[in-house]
C-alpha cells in the first residue's frame, strides 16, 4: 500500500476516533471512550505505517517540508496523548486532542502543502536532521497536550476534577519539556554547530525556540519554589504552547530566517 | 539596602527577570536585526534613529540584553548556592532521630508489633528495604532505635545541576563572543589563503557540484588540501554538514560562485545567404579572433553578463552572479574599422540585437561560457563550543534527575518492650506518589511477615 493511501485511511480512523470520543461527551458511556481510544491507536499504527513507507519511498526522514513535519507533529500528538491516557485515565480530553489533530492532518491534505517528496537539499543531508525535528515535535506534542489539559483544569468547576487536570498538565509538561530542550535546542545547537559552523545566531526559529524554553521555565519555578498552582499554572502552560506552535508554524510564515525548511 | 539585596537574592528576581527576557526577545524577532541604517529609514521612517540608538537593532548583542543575561547569571548563582548548603547537608549528614508522632502524621505510614527481640525485628525491617534499594542509616535513643532508609537521593541535586550547565553555556558563549573567529575565505581552484591566526593555509583543489536527476543541487564538494610550512599534510573533502577540522579550526562549505572576470565563451556564427556555413568558436573577454579571411572580418566579445537586466537608463548589468540569462556582447571589425556590435544572449537565440554599420550577412548564437568557480569557505574557531557542550550534557542530566530521579525517604522508630518490637514508619516522596505507596506496602509486608 502506498503512503496516500495509508495517510487516507489514517484520516478516516482519526475522523472515526473524534465521533466516538464526542460520542463520549454526551453520552457519558464508557463504552464510546473505549472505540474512541482503539480508533485512535488503529489510526496511529496506520499512520506509523504512512510514515515508515514515506521515509522508504523517499529515502529521507519524514519531515522535510511542511507536510512531512504537519504529518508527523499529529503522529507524536495521538502517541502523546496514548501514552498520557493509559496512565492517567483521561478519554474526556479524547475529543478535543482529536479534533486538534485532525486539524493538523487536514492542514498537511490541504492543496495548500505540496505533498511531494523532494531530493533532500545539502543543509538537511545529517542523521541529525532525525534526532533534532523527532525529538523537538515530540516533546512539542505533549505541550499540546498538556495545552488542552490546562483548558480543561480551566473549563472545570469541581475541585478535585481541576487537581487532577492540573497534576496531569504539569505531568505532561514534565515529559515536554526534557524532550523539547533535547530536541530543539541542545540537537538544534550541535546540529547548527556542525553544518554552519555556530551552534547560535539568534535566528528567529532559535530565539522562538528559547521563548518557548522561558515560559516553560517560568511554568517550572512559579510551580515547583513559588508554589503557584491551578489557574496560573495553567495560563503559563497555555502560553508555552501557544509560543511552541508560533516557534513551529509563526516563525516559518511570519519572520524570515536561516530556518527556512519546515 | 536589605530589602534590595533580599530580592536581589530571590527567586522573584528570576522569574521578573525570565519575563522581561521573554518579551526582550519577542521584541528582537519583530525588528529585523542588524540590517543597513538606510533599511531602517525606509522601514522606520523617524522612528529608525531611536530604535538604533536604544540598540534595538542589534538587541541580542545590545548591552542592556547581556546585562539583563548576566543579572540573571549572578541571579542563578546566588538562587542555587543560598539553597545548595542545606540540600548538601541533607544529602551527607541527614537527621536520623526522628519523633514516631511526626511519621503517624504522614500520609504513607505504617506500624506494627512482633513478638521478637528488637535486633531481629531491625534486621529484618532492614533486610526488606535493602532489597528495595534503600541505604539505610540507624542511630540509637535511649531504648529506641531510628532507622532512616533512602534511595535517589541525588535526585534532589537536579535543579542544582541543570543550573551548572546553563551557567557553563553562558560561560561558553561569552568565550564564543570575545574570541571565537570566523572568517569567510572564497577560493578559486587551484588558488591557496592563509587562515587568519593559523599557522597553516588552505587549498582548494577541486570544486564540484553534484545534482539530483530533477536538476536540484545534491552536494557542493570541496576538495581542499591544509598546507603547513609548503608542505601539504592533510586532504579532505568538505560538504555541508561535514566540516574539516584541524587544529581547534573548522572549515564549513557555506557558498559558491563563478568567477565572472575572464570567463571564455562559445559562440556559433552562420551566414544568411549560405546554410552550410557554420562557424564555432571559443574566445575570451577581450580577445579577438579572424572569423572569415574572405571578408576579413575579425570578432571580438567585449562583456559577458550572467544573469542580463536592463537596468536604470537601459544600463545592461547583471542581476545575479548566478548564470541565469547569460548574454555576450559580440564586436565585428573589418579593416581594424568597427562594423557591427550587439548582444546575443543564451536563452534567446533568436533575439540577436547586431547593430550594423554595414550591412552584415552574419548572425550569433551563445552557445556555452566557462568560467571557473570558486568555493566559499568559512574558517572558524570557537573555543567557547566545548563548554557548550558540557553544559548542555550537564543540563539534560540535571533536567533527568530532576524529573526522573525522584529521592524517597522512609522513616522507622523501634522500640522494645516485654519481650514485643514495635515498629512505627512513614515515608516522603517527592513525586510518583502512587507507585511510592505501593513499594511502601510491599516493603512493610515483607518485613511484618513471620518467620
Amino acid at each position: 500500500m502506498n503512503e496516500s493511501t495509508l495517510f487516507v485511511i489514517t484520516f478516516i480512523l482519526y475522523i472515526l476516533s473524534a465521533f466516538f470520543y464526542l460520542g463520549f461527551l454526551f453520552s457519558k458511556k464508557p463504552n464510546w471512550a473505549k472505540n474512541g481510544s482503539a480508533l485512535a491507536i488503529l489510526g496511529l499504527i496506520t499512520h506509523t505505517a504512512a510514515l515508515i513507507v514515506r521515509t522508504i519511498e523517499s529515502g529521507h526522514a519524514p519531515f522535510t517540508n511542511m507536510y512531512e513535519s504537519l504529518s508527523f507533529l499529529s503522529w507524536a500528538s495521538v502517541l502523546a496523548f496514548v501514552i498520557i491516557d493509559k496512565q492517567f485515565k483521561i478519554p474526556k480530553i479524547g475529543p478535543y486532542l482529536m479534533l486538534v489533530v485532525i486539524g493538523l492532518v487536514a492542514l498537511a491534505s490541504s492543496p495548500l502543502m505540496p505533498k511531494q517528496a523532494t531530493p533532500l537539499v545539502p543543509a538537511l543531508q545529517s542523521y541529525w536532521l532525525w534526532l533534532h525535528v523527532s525529538v523537538t515535535l515530540l516533546g512539542e506534542a505533549f505541550f499540546a497536550v498538556a495545552f488542552i489539559t490546562s483548558l480543561m483544569y480551566l473549563a472545570a468547576k469541581e475541585p478535585d476534577k481541576k487537581e487532577k487536570w492540573d497534576s496531569v498538565s504539569y505531568r505532561c509538561v514534565a515529559v515536554g519539556f526534557p524532550l523539547f530542550t533535547l530536541g530543539g535546542l541542545v540537537f538544534g545547537m550541535v546540529w547548527a554547530y556542525k553544518a554552519w559552523g555556530t551552534y547560535w545566531s539568534w535566528d528567529p526559529k532559535e530565539v522562538w525556540s528559547l521563548i518557548t524554553w522561558f515560559v516553560f521555565a517560568l511554568y517550572l519555578h512559579t510551580r515547583i519554589v513559588m508554589g503557584w498552582k491551578g489557574k496560573r499554572s495553567a495560563v503559563i502552560a497555555i502560553i508555552g504552547f501557544l509560543a511552541a506552535l508560533f516557534t513551529y508554524f509563526g516563525v516559518n510564515y511570519l519572520l524570515a530566517g536561516l530556518h527556512s525548511y519546515a | 539596602m536589605k530589602v534590595f539585596i533580599k530580592f536581589f537574592t530571590s527567586i522573584r528576581l528570576a522569574i521578573v527577570l525570565l519575563i522581561i527576557l521573554t518579551a526582550a526577545s519577542v521584541l528582537g524577532t519583530l525588528i529585523p536585526q542588524q540590517r543597513s541604517l538606510e533599511e531602517y529609514a525606509v522601514r522606520y521612517g523617524r522612528l529608525a534613529s531611536p530604535l538604533v540608538r536604544l540598540q534595538l537593532t542589534g538587541l541580542y548583542h545590545s548591552v542592556w540584553y547581556l546585562a539583563l543575561l548576566a543579572l540573571f547569571a549572578l541571579n542563578i548563582i546566588v538562587c542555587t548556592l543560598t539553597r545548595l548548603s542545606p540540600k548538601w547537608r541533607k544529602a551527607v549528614r541527614p537527621h536520623i532521630l526522628t519523633e514516631a508522632k511526626s511519621l503517624l502524621a504522614l500520609k504513607v505510614k505504617d506500624r506494627y508489633k512482633k513478638s521478637a527481640p528488637l535486633s531481629e525485628v531491625k534486621a529484618e525491617l532492614e533486610k526488606s528495604l535493602a532489597s528495595s534499594g534503600y541505604r539505610l542509616r540507624t542511630e540509637a535513643k535511649d531504648a529506641e532505635v531510628h532507622v532512616l532508609a533512602r534511595k535517589k537521593i541525588l535526585g534532589i541535586f537536579g535543579s542544582d545541576v541543570v543550573h551548572l550547565g546553563l551557567l557553563i553555556i553562558l560561560a561558553g558563549g561569552i568565550i564564543s563572543g570575545l574570541t571565537s573567529v570566523r572568517k569567510e575565505l572564497a577560493l578559486k581552484e587551484g588558488e591557496t589563503l592563509p587562515v587568519p591566526r593559523a599557522p597553516f593555509e588552505i587549498r582548494l583543489d577541486k570544486f564540484t557540484t553534484e545534482y539530483y536527476p530533477d536538476g536540484s543541487v545534491k552536494a557542493w564538494k570541496s576538495a581542499v588540501t591544509v598546507i603547513e610550512n609548503t608542505a601539504p599534510v592533510l586532504a579532505k573533502t568538505i560538504v555541508v554538514n561535514k566540516p574539516l577540522t584541524y587544529r581547534g579550526y573548522s572549515f564549513y562549505q557555506t557558498s559558491y560562485g563563478w568567477d565572472w572576470d575572464n570567463p571564455a565563451v562559445e559562440i556559433w556564427s552562420k551566414k544568411k545567404s549560405d546554410p552550410s556555413f557554420l562557424k564555432k568558436f571559443k574566445l575570451r573577454v577581450g580577445e579577438k579572433i579572424a572569423l572569415d579571411d574572405k571578408d576579413q572580418t575579425s570578432i571580438a566579445v567585449a562583456r559577458f553578463i550572467p544573469d542580463f537586466v536592463l537596468g536604470e537608463g537601459n544600463e545592461p548589468q547583471t542581476r545575479s552572479l548566478q548564470p541565469n540569462n547569460p548574454a555576450a556582447f559580440v564586436e565585428g571589425f573589418q579593416a581594424g574599422e568597427k562594423v557591427f556590435s550587439g548582444w546575443i544572449f543564451a536563452n534567446f537565440p533568436d533575439m540577436d540585437r547586431i547593430h550594423a554599420a554595414k550591412e552584415t550577412d552574419l548572425s550569433f548564437e551563445l552557445k556555452g561560457f566557462e568560467a571557473g568557480q570558486y568555493s566559499v569557505l568559512e574558517a572558524a574557531q570557537d573555543p567557547g563550543a566545548n563548554l557548550i557542550w558540557i553544559g548542555c550534557i550537564l543540563t539534560m542530566l540535571g533536567l533527568g534527575l530532576a524529573f526522573y530521579w525522584p529521592p524517597r525517604e522512609i522513616k522507622a522508630v523501634l522500640e522494645e518492650s516485654q519481650g514485643k518490637t514495635e515498629v512505627i514508619a512513614g515515608g516522603i516522596a517527592a513525586k510518583s506518589r502512587d507507585s511510592f505507596r505501593s513499594e511502601f506496602e510491599k516493603i512493610m509486608t515483607s518485613a511484618r511477615r513471620p518467620k
